[in-house]
């Protein structure tokens, strides 16, 4: 009480104890001015709170321009500078980024230090991508301003997109046609390229398909010995290992056929070539088909600049990676993710529904209930990283090494669960996610009116039938916004995917064509995980950084849809179910 | 089910007047139980769940504290016909070959003392009168009488024979093992055999001195195709020599030529009778060892080999105590040596800066283990761990685990005593092998599956060698299999309070201030939008924001780190100069720009004093920090009381302003009273800025007090700028951390019965005084259950701090350095780590530190959150 006196308005100089200060508050209220007691308004302290929520939300903004800016330009098809330097130098390449920096004075030329000297020992400098990693051994190239003499853009400068080696930046010097040179000819060259790559794109499927198909079937056929002998002993498989060589024998003759199929394709494949000449006149000789996308950088209508931007993007959703995941598409990643996702929502689903109904239906709240609050509590607060762990040794090791035991002992020693797999993936992350659905579900099972219950109770609906055909119906939008909320951070997740299962380049997705079509034992790729691994452990992270850019957009946006979703439908459901409140 | 039942009771009695019998369908009831008990038990899951973790957990780490466990022993006494004076067993315990004075080296079958074969070495009538071979004990270097030195194989062959390719005519010779001739074949796993046989050869014998050879060690280096022998003589006379011989083999004819340079030591200078007792060469052979039985070690420098010299006599045992034993353990760093009197101690060579020898290193004893019961006689060195057993005059053979200092085993031999023993361990590490002069062989398996683990080992400072100290260091593989893992988890629990500590002093008062201003003082629209981002912000996948503090902030704090350290400064004076500019304002205008126009203002102002910020930090780098702050952080440039200054001006304000409010603040009041409010405003905002200066002033005159008395925050938690720092992380995990406790917080102060605030606004109160003295109170609890679980997701964030904390696992608190979390470690070891191995379990035993920690936390902050429901509900 006294604290809150101390207060108020002083009521006059004299004001001591408490009792007092209300006495006499009343008598001099004429000569009283409220207006001018700043330390009850606490002005200061509004600003420094609000000032922190505002800052919060500028954080945020901008964080998300950040991501969306870098992320949306990363496509858009830049200009090729050619760079002449002081000494001489004349370098081509794509301008990245800029920065303030401080150079090593003692190492310049006199003119440089001069210039440096006078701009208080700062300098900018300008990253370019000078690509052709084949031939100079490195994509970037600094270029300080004080070094620079002269920067032109040449129309006849291409920036070519290959399967292998990254980019090339330069001229194209001629053609080879089924072995013939010849002068470059665009339109030509553009028809041939596309051909090229049609090959490119035939022989991946044969070997994707046709021999994968095979050497799946050869490889079933050999465990299908295993099998046989473990089980039956050495003599009594005899006829079916016999019989199982010769399925072999067949497999590979077929395999044999195919074989000579790509080597044909192969072979015509390296008669259409292309010469490119970098700015320094070096030259390369790549065939048609490794040329993924080119285009004249410094030539280009906004049209075409837009066409380009748009088959970028396509080609980011719809294929594979390139280039040790710098370039190329991040389409395994993609469906990985939402694979695990959807896979863990089926696991965590149920159980999560069970445990909120326990928690507002069935159980008395008391000691009990406490105790589960706090485990859910736990279960919300326990570090994913610590998931992994559990996924692996308790999933993947504990119970993947006795389901490798029991089903696929033909397989050991190399494990078949016994290792992280999409399925202990989503597992782990279900019991992550868990704590999301309950709190989502609880809160949506009380939002259903007493008076619904107690109707269907007074109907002669039992307690089950009641939540089985009452409640559950009206929370069931609550529920699904549990589910979203789940997915949504399931799907950001990657500590724990890190330890159960996820790989930086999947050479098979976890759904496929080859018996039994669904391969919860596989690893997979994650779209979290992408932006860590190539950010992070590529040979070149400033090469894969637009490509970072561009996964993070993705991911954030997958990611604020979902909860976009999530709350939206929270707050309808709230609405729907607001009663009247003071 | 009490209460259906009662249903369907009461139905059937209204029924029945109608003489209509209608009863609850069976399926009804039953779908009632079932439902009832699989919710149940599945509600009881989520404990289950909790515990199932925290029990599997352990379950994986407890074998890490078990001790070794003995499986059995053998004892066999041998037909030898000589004194025995080397022994070497195989990696799987089945053959072992011994080798007598005589020159017969004999293999037996270690399990049941079966003799498989002999082979007898020609010595050409010397004696033998020394022996020493390498680490793997295949290699065998034998001096004899007359003074030549000789080199003998005495090692195992081991192949693969495929089960379909098995000779015939095989003879049992246990239940596992069977020979034929002189090999012995083993069933393993697959189905397949093994055929060990023993190989046994002599090469030429070498003349090295006059003398017989009293002492000698071997060594063999350089590449498999180039092998550079090296060895090490004492004759009788005393007279040290190191000899290197260089073998060539000719690609075309497979002939081997060997060309030997023997260089003379300085004389050791062993002072009255002093005797040798044993020679040590290092592999690499640039040092030689020898121990004297006064208790002296001598040590010659050779890493140059044409200037030989005598480096230090360095006293190991008390005067007049001999040194009975010494051996190198792998990695040649740790020097173990045994006295007469029992004592095992470990010596490292170490550049301590105050030695006074040639070559500015000295031994010094870094562990004293457990001593022995009687006069050490033996030590014998693992081959991969570090590892060695030693035995005494007692018959006592234990095995000793050096960097976890235990004692893993204690054996005792069962045989007659007296006679000199040769021990080793086996090269896996599982057992011990014996043999005395008089052939008699005892050998003890073992298994010890982690005994470089020890508590102490994992929560206190341990000597490691190449240290000057103890320390606490986290270093759990290396590049070679020789190095020493050290597995101290402290640094890196450290790293997790270090970056939980960063993020919580950004995160909290953001979270709590902006919570506070979300739940009082806006209106329901903003909130209505100002919580849902707030939420969204919560669910942001860590892994991007750690992509952006390490490839998009880290370099751009480090570009602006003048103007970075400016806006924590300018931020808030920013926010005041716009709370006493607005205070000036009449009071109709102020009540009418009140809500959203207010806020906006207050965003801008952010946005002016960071734009401010930016422009003007190059400036406070020059005018404070010498134009470099980097440099300056690594402190050879400026003194301390630059940055003393900053970071003191908070608490000076605060001094000054609670002294003010103590001594003026009723007549301050009072003057106040009577102005109207515009006037009041400016007279508060000179007040406030004379209040800054005189904080300002006292600040600076604090930090230069402090340097006068030589305090400098550099070298403590201000040191040398990486990259990849504290700052960075903690200020992106605030990012992760702040939605979390701002949403909790949130909600607590929500909680609050809306009544109390009626109720205190009623009596007069502005919503600052309500929110500052009844909801806050109130609330206060459940704030601080808020910031507690933050601080539990603070502990436990992984992907931030693996991408931006750079994973130096150091000790210091320096906010511009690295650190390395137990979440992070675990992220970045445990994809690596082998399936049960050590590393394997210390990970395991890391994750369920962390559980401990958060799971304490958590618990915590959820019972203080339900104590305040509760009091809440009541209110």
């Amino acid at each position: 009480m006294t604290s809150l006196n101390e207060q108020l308005p002083p009521a006059s100089s004299a004001a001591g104890a408490a009792g007092v200060a209300a006495n006499e508050a009343v008598a001099p209220r004429a000569r009283r001015r409220y207006s001018a007691d700043l330390s009850a308004l606490g002005e200061p302290a509004l600003w420094g709170f609000g000032g922190a929520l505002a800052l919060g939300i500028i954080m945020i903004a901008l964080f998300l321009m950040v991501v969306l800016y870098n992320g949306a330009t990363t496509f858009w098809p830049k200009p090729i500078d050619r760079v002449e330097l002081t000494d001489g130098t004349v370098i081509a390449g794509v301008e990245r980024r800029g920065t303030i920096f401080r150079p090593d004075l003692p190492r310049l030329t006199e003119d440089q230090r001069a210039v440096v000297e006078e701009n208080d020992g700062f300098a900018y400098r300008t990253l370019y991508q000078t690509a052709n990693f084949d031939l100079y051994g490195d994509d970037f190239r600094w270029v300080a301003d004080f070094e620079l003499a002269n920067v032109t853009q040449p129309a006849d400068f291409y920036y070519f997109e290959r399967q292998v080696w990254g980019v090339f930046v330069g001229r194209i010097a001629g053609m080879q046609l089924n072995g013939v040179a010849m002068d470059y000819d665009p339109a030509v060259f553009r028809r041939e390229q596309a051909a090229a790559r049609d090959r490119f794109r035939q022989i991946r499927k044969l070997e994707r398909n046709d021999i994968g198909r095979i050497n799946n079937l050869i490889e079933r056929e050999r465990l299908n010995q295993r099998r046989a002998v473990l089980q039956q002993g050495e003599e009594a498989a005899a006829p079916i290992i016999a019989q199982s060589q010769a399925r072999i024998a067949e497999l590979q003759e077929e395999f044999q056929i195919l074989q000579a199929r790509v080597n044909e394709i192969r072979a015509l494949d390296r008669g259409f070539r292309v010469t490119l000449e970098e700015v320094g006149g070096r030259q390369i000789e790549p065939e048609m088909s490794q040329i993924v996308r080119f285009f004249p950088a410094n030539t280009l209508s906004w049209g075409q600049k837009l066409g380009i931007y748009i088959s970028r993007w396509g080609e980011f959703v719809s294929a594979e990676p390139r280039e040790a995941n710098t370039q190329g598409g991040v389409l395994p990643a993609i469906f990985g993710t939402v694979a695990m996702t959807l896979l863990m929502v089926i696991f965590v689903a149920p159980f999560g529904v069970i445990t909120a109904l326990y928690l507002r239906e069935y159980a008395k709240q008391g000691r009990i209930t406490s105790i589960v609050r706090i485990s859910v509590n736990n279960l919300a607060g326990v570090p994913s990283i610590v998931y992994g762990v559990f996924g692996l040794g308790f999933f993947a090791y504990t119970m993947g090494g006795t389901i490798d035991q029991l089903f696929y002992p033909e397989n050991l020693p190399n494990p078949t669960f016994g290792k992280g797999g999409i399925l202990w993936a989503s597992l782990t992350l279900a019991l992550l996610t868990v704590p999301v659905v309950i709190v989502a579900t609880e809160e949506a099972l009380s939002a259903v009116p007493r008076s619904m219950r107690e109707g269907s109770l007074a109907c002669g609906a039992s307690k089950w039938q009641t939540i089985r055909y009452v409640v559950l119906p009206k929370a069931l939008p609550g529920i699904m916004t549990g589910m979203i909320l789940a997915m949504a951070r399931g799907a950001g997740e990657v500590a724990p995917l890190m330890l159960v299962g996820v790989v930086k380049l999947a050479p098979a997705l976890p759904i496929d064509g080859f018996y039994p079509f669904i391969h919860l034992d596989r690893s997979f790729m994650h779209l979290g995980f992408h932006i860590f691994d190539v950010g992070f452990q590529s040979r070149n992270s400033e090469a894969g950084k637009p490509m970072v850019f561009v996964t993070t957009l993705l991911l954030l946006t997958l990611i604020v849809i979902m909860n976009a979703t999530a709350i939206i439908v929270r707050n309808r459901l709230k609405r729907k179910y607001a009663t009247g409140q003071f | 089910m009490s209460d259906s039942q009662a249903l369907s009771q009461t139905q059937e009695r209204a029924v029945s007047a109608r003489k209509r019998r209608m009863t609850t369908r069976a399926s009804v009831k039953i779908g009632e139980r079932v439902a009832g008990g699989v919710i149940t038990v599945g509600g009881l899951m989520v404990i289950v769940a909790v515990l199932g973790i925290m029990v599997f957990l352990f379950r994986v780490v407890a074998p890490l504290m078990a001790g070794g466990e003995m499986h059995g022993s053998v004892r066999h006494q041998l037909a030898t016909s000589a004194p025995v004076v080397w022994v070497n067993g195989d990696e799987f315990q089945t053959l072992s070959t011994v080798l007598s004075t005589d020159g017969t080296a004999l293999t037996y079958h270690l399990p049941m003392g079966t003799e498989i074969s002999r082979t007898v070495l020609d010595f050409e009538g010397a004696t033998v009168t020394a022996i020493s071979g390498t680490l793997e004990r295949d290699r065998v270097a034998l001096g004899f009488d007359d003074g030549t030195v000789r080199f003998a194989t005495l090692g195992f062959e081991a192949s693969a024979t495929a089960q379909a390719r098995m000779p015939t005519g095989l003879t049992p010779l246990d239940a596992r093992d069977q020979r034929l001739d002189a090999r012995v074949f083993t069933r393993v796993g697959t189905g397949d055999f093994r055929t060990l046989s023993a190989v046994s050869e002599l090469r030429t014998a070498e003349t090295i001195s006059d003398a017989p050879i009293i002492a000698l060690d071997y060594r063999i280096g350089g590449t498999p195709e180039r092998p550079v022998i090296a060895f090490t003589t004492v004759d009788a006379t005393g007279q040290v020599r190191v000899s290197r011989s260089r073998v060539q083999i000719n690609m075309m004819t497979g002939d081997e030529t060997v060309t030997t340079t023997t260089t003379d030591l300085p004389p050791i200078g062993l002072q009255g009778d002093e005797q040798v007792t044993g020679i040590l060469l290092s592999g690499n052979a640039d040092r030689v060892l020898i121990s004297s039985d006064a208790g002296y070690i001598y040590r010659y420098d050779l890493r140059n080999l044409d200037a030989p010299s005598m480096a230090e006599r360095r006293r190991v045992a008390d005067d007049g105590v001999a040194v009975t034993a010494m051996t190198f353990l792998t990695a040649e760093d740790a020097l173990v040596v045994g006295t007469e009197r029992g004592d095992v101690m470990v010596y490292f060579r170490l550049q301590t800066g105050t030695s006074d020898t040639t070559d500015g290193r000295e031994l010094v004893r870094a562990r004293t283990h457990a001593p022995m019961p009687a006069s050490v006689t033996d030590i014998a060195e693992a081959q991969r761990s570090k590892e060695f057993v030693v035995t005494d005059a007692a018959g006592n053979v234990w095995v000793y685990h050096s960097t976890s200092d235990q004692v893993l085993m204690r054996m005792s031999r069962s045989g007659a005593l007296g006679a000199e023993t040769q021990a080793m361990i086996f090269p896996r590490g599982n057992g011990v092998l014996l043999v005395s002069e008089a052939g008699e062989v005892e050998a003890w398996q073992y298994t010890q599956a982690h005994p470089e683990v020890t508590l102490k080992v994992l929560f206190s400072q341990i000597w490691y060698e190449g240290y000057n100290q103890p320390e606490f260091i986290w270093q759990s593989t290396a590049g070679t299999d020789l190095a020493e893992p050290k597995y101290s988890l402290v640094p890196l629990i450290f790293g997790t309070f270090k970056a939980a500590f960063y993020a919580m002093i950004f995160a909290v008062p953001i979270a709590l201030m902006a919570a506070i201003y979300t739940s009082e003082f806006v209106d329901k629209r903003v909130r209505g939008t100002v919580k849902p981002m707030m939420e969204m912000m919560e669910s942001l996948p860590t892994v991007v924001l750690g992509f952006i503090a390490a490839l998009v902030l880290a370099p751009l704090v480090e570009e602006w780190i003048g103007a970075v350290l400016l806006g924590f400064f300018a931020l808030p004076m920013g926010l005041m100069i716009g709370a006493f500019v607005w205070q000036t304002l009449p009071a109709q205008v102020a009540l009418r720009y009140d809500g959203f126009p207010k806020f906006t203002l207050m965003g801008v102002s952010i946005l002016v004093t960071a734009w401010v910020a930016s422009q003007l930090g190059a400036s406070l780098e020059r005018v404070l920090f010498y134009g470099d702050f980097k440099q300056w952080t690594t402190g050879r440039i400026g003194t301390g009381t630059p940055f003393m200054f900053l970071i003191l001006l908070p608490l000076s304000y605060f001094v000054v302003a609670w002294s003010f409010r103590k001594q003026f603040g009723h007549h301050y009041r009072d003057l106040i009273s009577g102005m109207d409010r515009s006037r009041a405003g400016m007279v508060d905002a000179g007040r406030w800025m004379a209040l800054l200066l005189v904080a300002m002033l006292v600040s600076f005159l604090t930090a230069y007090m402090l340097t006068l008395i030589g305090y400098d925050p550099r070298g403590s938690f201000i040191d040398s700028y990486q990259q990849r720092n504290a700052l960075v992380v903690g200020f992106i995990m605030a990012f992760a951390v702040i939605p979390n406790i701002y949403t909790l917080a949130e909600d607590a102060l929500n909680s609050v019965p809306g009544h109390l605030r009626a109720a205190s606004l009623a009596c007069g109160a502005t919503p600052w005084q309500t929110a500052r003295w009844v909801v806050l109170p109130t609330a206060a609890s459940g704030v601080f259950s808020a910031v507690m679980m933050g601080m539990g997701r603070a502990v436990g964030e992984t992907m931030i701090v693996v991408m931006a904390a750079g994973n130096t696992p150091i000790m210091e608190w320096n906010i511009f350095s690295g650190l390395r979390t137990l979440s992070a470690n675990i992220a970045i070891e445990l994809p690596e780590a082998v399936k049960d191995g050590t590393n394997y379990r210390v990970l395991f035993l890391a994750a369920l530190t962390l559980f401990i920690m958060t799971f304490i936390i958590n618990t915590g902050a959820e019972l203080i959150r339900q104590r305040f429901r509760k009091r809440a509900f009541n209110l």
